[in-house]
């Protein structure tokens, strides 16, 4: 999916696990982006005693590079520090928490935010509460009250930390059961009735750093840009994790002690791009890796793996893609470069030659009034690739990406398959929804509330 | 390698090294005759040999992780390590 559990490393690891980056300039303050790292996939909102949190031991990271080197000219930085108020008991919350300061919540989370900039840091707020977990109507009879309770004003800043319903949608079943779609599966290399797409993240939350900051403060020149055109409007954005350098056991403590520089284990620009795109075997090489070194992964992109699978998986469904050999100018520029001026009348997301998984944004594109969830393919440039909103359907745009649909913009030579524009995993959100407002978000389903899905075997 | 960055180790490793639950304790002569100076580490350390036939070890402490290259250095640690 996304990016849940995509490395084999990373998969042991939830809490450092980026999930999904969103980064759009925000509708509720069209002068400010607004910026969303996921982490902790597929938790189930029952899963106690010991509920999904924060990494104490984990830095995360949401980084900007503006000057078009694919390097991280601002980072922001969130610190966790979590406490146990009553040491005597196993309970997550003694009494029902309808404050975010309540001393009933036994395991309080907090976090400091840092902003790096040209090497220095500067701590923008500290001892920030976040909410806790959305246990159930006796522990947490008001939860959207604790979500309201933990949105922080940082100056002109606004930011808030801890869960949230996941927002991706994805058939997971479907997918790797050797790359199905259910809505088009009678055509499959093995043939099934039709259906229509389910969710595999439906009552599944994750943790979330939402950050909205002015424009001014993330832009190269240090103001709003107008133009989409002026270079300086994009900023390229991604999230990353990083443990202690060496982690040791510490009996006494019964708990694991750090030791050294901080090294990242995780990053995140574009969705799907470690998932589907990157080789299993270099896969926790890549998360380790800084984006402007992603030339070396540059080959997949330009012949991947995906596009040469689609017609095999489809007999006759894509000749057009099988006869088509040529790098993939189309999806280099999607995902390592931005879209250069020139390609898409009045837009342009490029960030410089240096290939680099990041998300790019354009910051002088406004908000749209009725987004179109499939973005720039669906003629919204407001949506992904240029940057990437909460309710973008990024499954299909980069499904019918990889199948062709973007060829043409840098080859006009080649005609899509039929199909290609069609494809689909058939899912939409059935989480808790997004806001129109900060943290765009929904409230996370409920311990006692969310109905546990059902199993089959054949 | 310094001789300030050489008394961290040694004084890390102090005159007892650990393995699994086996305790070794090094003689005057093998811990050599270090002091600790007035900036030597006043916290926890961890000394990382890679590779046993390089001289490099590497020192993780607070946030900081140092790379240094003394045979002599490394010679010591293998030779503990390798203690029964």
């Amino acid at each position: 999916m996304s990016s849940h559990r995509e490395a084999p490393e990373m998969a042991k690891d939830p809490v450092a696990d980026s999930t999904d980056v969103y980064a759009f300039v925000s509708p509720d303050r069209p002068n400010t982006v607004t910026l969303i790292a996921n982490y902790i996939p597929f938790q189930a909102p029952d899963g106690g005693p010991n509920f999904n949190e924060f990494g104490d031991d984990v830095a995360y990271d949401i980084n900007i590079s503006n000057k078009g080197k694919a390097e991280a000219d601002i980072t922001y930085r969130f610190h966790f520090t979590t406490r146990v108020r009553d040491p005597k008991t196993f309970l997550y919350n003694t009494g029902p928490i309808s404050n975010i300061r309540d001393t009933t919540w036994n395991r309080p989370q907090f976090y400091s935010l840092t902003r790096i900039k040209n090497g220095r840091s500067k701590v923008l707020a500290e001892h920030l509460p976040c909410p806790p977990v959305n246990i159930g109507p006796r522990s947490t009879p008001n939860y959207h009250h604790l979500a309201t309770q933990a949105v922080h004003k940082v100056g002109s800043r606004r930011v808030f930390a801890g869960q949230r319903a996941d927002a991706f949608h994805v058939d997971l079943g479907s997918v790797f059961d050797l790359g199905a779609l259910r809505p088009f599966q009678h055509l499959h290399l093995i043939p099934m009735a039709d259906t229509a797409g389910r969710n595999s993240l439906q009552g599944f939350n994750v943790h979330s750093l939402v950050l909205q900051v002015p424009i001014s403060e993330v832009s190269r020149s240090g103001k709003a840009p107008h133009d989409p055109e002026q270079p300086g409007a994009v900023i390229g954005v991604w999230s990353a994790a990083s443990r202690r350098k060496s982690r040791m056991f510490d009996k006494e403590k019964g708990a694991y002690v750090g030791h050294g520089p901080w090294e990242q284990v995780s990053r995140l620009g574009n969705p799907l791009f470690n998932e589907v795109i990157t080789p299993m075997a270099h896969k926790d090489a890549w998360n380790a890796r800084a984006p402007k070194g992603d030339a070396i992964f540059a080959k997949y992109v330009n012949h991947p793996e995906l596009a040469r699978l689609l017609p095999v998986l489809y007999p006759g469904v894509f000749p057009h893609l099988a006869a088509y050999h040529k790098s993939r100018a189309d999806l280099n520029a999607i995902l390592l470069t931005g879209i250069p001026k020139g390609i898409v009348p009045g837009f342009q997301n490029f960030t410089g030659t240096v290939e680099s998984d990041m998300l790019r944004l354009n910051l002088a594109i406004p908000p749209t009034q009725s987004p179109n969830s499939l973005g720039l393919l669906g003629g919204d440039a407001a949506g992904f690739p240029n940057g990437r909103r909460v309710g973008d359907d990024v499954v299909a745009i980069e499904l019918r990406a990889v199948a062709g649909v973007t060829i043409p913009l840098v080859d006009p030579s080649f005609t899509p398959d039929g199909a290609a524009g069609l494809l689909t995993d058939g899912t939409t959100d059935t989480n808790g929804g997004t806001k129109a407002t900060f943290p765009f978000l929904g409230d996370p389903g409920g311990g006692y509330q969310t109905q546990p899905g059902t199993s089959a075997v054949s | 390698m310094s001789d300030t960055t050489r008394r961290k180790l040694l004084a890390a490793t102090g005159a007892g090294v650990a393995t699994g639950t086996v305790g070794l304790t090094m003689g005057p002569a093998q811990a050599g005759e270090a002091r600790r100076s007035a900036s030597s580490a006043r916290e926890s350390v961890v000394a990382y040999v890679h590779d046993h036939r390089s001289s490099e070890v590497r020192l993780m402490v607070g946030e900081r992780e140092i790379v240094v290259h003394d045979r002599d250095l490394a010679t010591r640690i293998l030779n503990a390590a390798g203690g029964r």
